[in-house]
């Protein structure tokens, strides 16, 4: 099965720089790519589904913020307590990283 | 459709604040209220000219109100470690928790989303200015180096 497929892709790269005058840099360059998908989708097919219930990510911390997120915060709103009171800083984080993207952009634009 | 932009904008200002006060009891919050309340002022800016637009909010006053933005959560931040708890406590500090599903309950929760919408408008308003700034002043010395 493996030959089959080394002569095919042997053949259609023949083919791509004789035929179609491509170069043979970008195709080794697709040929790389490919072959890391190839490795990185057995990874993938490892994964649990999503919102299954034996995934590693439920263990006893999200299971204490909805239990006792309302009466601990006063928040209705779950997911903006925990972006702003149980994970503040995080988000004090990113403030601070858009801040910083805008300083960027109007220092690059302003000194032309 | 310049008047039309007229008309519809302070309504979508409206509604964006609504999203960013109701951030504790509704979906919402502080990041995509400030989306809605930026891009209302983005719409008054491509439907007129640009010099339209920049009378609406002018660029010192939208630079003070992004680091404005910051600073306020930063020193909410200090503001319980005065009270006695750690940095950013809500509960341990002291600040007033009220009724859950009242409207003014989560006492730091508030503040903090408050003060990020404000950031967030400011920032895509900024940010589509500066852009469009320097695109009409590039392309208009290149048509005129021809």
């Amino acid at each position: 099965m493996t030959y089959i497929l080394i002569t095919f892709l042997v053949f259609l790269a023949l083919f791509l720089r004789f035929m179609l005058g491509v170069e043979v840099r970008s195709i080794l360059t697709f040929y790389l790519l490919g072959l890391i998908i190839y490795l990185f989708s057995f990874t993938v097919a490892e994964m649990p589904l999503f919102g299954s219930i034996d995934s590693p990510a439920f263990n006893e911390v999200p299971r204490r913020y909805l239990e006792s997120g309302v009466a601990e915060t006063g928040a209705l709103n779950i997911v903006s307590s925990i972006i702003t009171d149980y994970r503040a800083f995080d988000t004090l984080g990113e403030a601070t990283v858009l801040f910083a993207a805008i300083a960027a952009v109007i220092a690059t634009l302003k000194s032309h | 459709m310049r008047i039309t932009a007229r008309l519809v904008a302070p309504f979508i200002q409206l509604y964006g604040i609504y999203v960013i006060v109701n951030g504790h009891l509704s979906p919402g919050g502080g990041f995509s209220g400030g989306a809605i309340f930026g891009s209302s002022l983005v719409l008054v800016a491509i439907s007129f000219n640009l010099e339209a637009g920049a009378k609406q909010i002018s660029h010192h006053t939208a630079s003070l109100l992004e680091s404005g933005g910051v600073l306020g959560f930063t020193l909410t931040g200090l503001a319980a470690v005065f009270f006695g708890g750690n940095y950013l406590a809500n509960r341990a500090a002291g600040f007033p928790l009220g009724q859950a599903g009242e409207f003014f309950s989560a006492g730091a929760i508030w503040i903090i989303t408050i003060f990020i919408g404000i950031k967030v408008a400011s920032t895509i308003t900024t940010l589509f200015y500066n852009i469009i700034e320097k695109e009409q002043t590039v392309g208009a010395t290149k048509r005129t180096d021809k």
